[in-house]
């Protein structure tokens, strides 16, 4: 199984809490569906469909929370036959995370949702003041977009 | 808000559709996904009604490969045009790198394309972000319709274009235009991030 981290310090709260939840899937995303950090995912582009509906059911639970007069909903869980989520917000200093957690018949809804509260707080701990982001990109990538836009629809 | 790992080379940038409803939003993710090698994409997801019409949204995931030594993924989105769907339109927008409106060039549809437009701008102002600052183009979609049903490409630019944004003629359901929106749109959310805006980055 892969772990895999855009932002560093997401890694070693990460694999600490797959060890000791057993879970299958994790995917650590801001609330607009970019994804920090992942494990068990092969596909990057698998991945992204996912942490976009997971982000989609927190935006939209937050908001039916408001609608009824409910500061925030809490933890979201759903049981299957072969897997269940856990899907919940985790408050940062740089803003919301969201967590959504795949697990099997191997560990249980008690387990993941202990271990989550412990993850939570080491992601706390672990992350960084926020930072100013300089120049990205050499100032000539627009022929290189062009390339890939036009192999992307083979022209 | 893109998102930037210098670790790993890698840009990810969201890019939402918005625009009235049946405007062809949903039609140009799905031609885009209909063209696009299945190594270079994700699964298309379609949050849509029984009868197709879109419920939360679309999202579709692209690869667009190394640019300037960045690999660099997109996150198509779609808003749903209906108006009592504002709700979720505005949850979709939440940390939009770019947006790319789609009107629909029907004269008789031109009340629906202001008042979308203006829809934008209000959910945009409300999580506090001024909309000039957002990379934007504009899509004149269904040009291929009979001349004397729709607004010509100028007449669009004089009714909703007062920021001079790029715009582009397109028949979606053809695959007009969709090419030449997404390169713009694109490069218009890659330029602001070569010129350091500030951001997620790890």
């Amino acid at each position: 199984m892969t772990t895999t981290v855009v932002e560093p310090w997401t890694k070693r709260p990460l694999t600490g809490y797959v060890a000791q939840s057993s879970a299958r899937l994790v995917v650590v995303m801001t609330p607009a569906g970019q994804v920090l950090a992942q494990h068990g995912f092969a596909r990057a582009v698998d991945l992204m469909g996912v942490a976009a509906l997971g982000a989609a059911i927190i935006a939209s639970s937050g908001a039916l929370a408001d609608l009824v007069g409910e500061a925030t909903f809490g933890a979201l869980f759903h049981a299957g036959q072969r897997h269940g989520i856990h899907l919940a917000a985790c408050h940062m200093p740089r803003g919301s995370l969201v967590i959504l957690t795949v697990f099997g018949r191997e560990t249980s809804i008690g387990l993941v949702e202990f271990f989550f509260d412990e993850f939570a707080a080491a992601l706390r701990a672990a992350a960084p003041a926020d930072r100013e982001r300089g120049p990205v990109l050499a100032e000539n990538f627009e022929a290189e977009l062009g390339q890939s836009l036009a192999s992307l629809f083979g022209r | 808000m893109s998102l930037v790992n210098f670790t790993t080379r890698e840009i990810t940038c969201k890019i939402v559709y918005y625009g009235p409803g049946r405007s062809g939003k949903t039609t140009n993710l799905q031609y885009i996904y209909d063209q696009v090698p299945d190594d270079r994409r994700g699964r298309m997801v379609s949050l849509a009604t029984q009868t197709d019409r879109t419920l939360f949204f679309d999202f579709l995931p692209l690869d667009l490969g190394s640019i300037s030594g960045f690999t660099t993924k997109f996150q198509l989105y779609t808003v749903p045009g209906q108006v009592y769907y504002n709700a979720t339109r505005k949850l979709v927008l939440q940390g939009a790198d770019g947006v790319v409106f789609v009107a629909d060039s029907q004269a008789r549809q031109l009340d629906e394309n202001i008042e979308s437009l203006q829809n934008l701008h209000q959910n945009i102002l409300e999580y506090g972000v001024d909309i000039r600052t957002v990379p934007m183009v504009l899509q004149w979609n269904k040009q291929d319709l009979p001349r004397d049903l729709i607004l010509a490409p100028e007449e669009l630019d004089d009714a909703l274009n007062f920021r001079a944004l790029p715009a582009y003629a397109a028949d979606a359901l053809h695959g007009n235009g969709v090419f030449e929106t997404l390169k713009a749109i694109s490069a218009e959310v890659l330029r602001k991030l070569s010129q350091g805006a500030t951001g997620r980055q790890g």
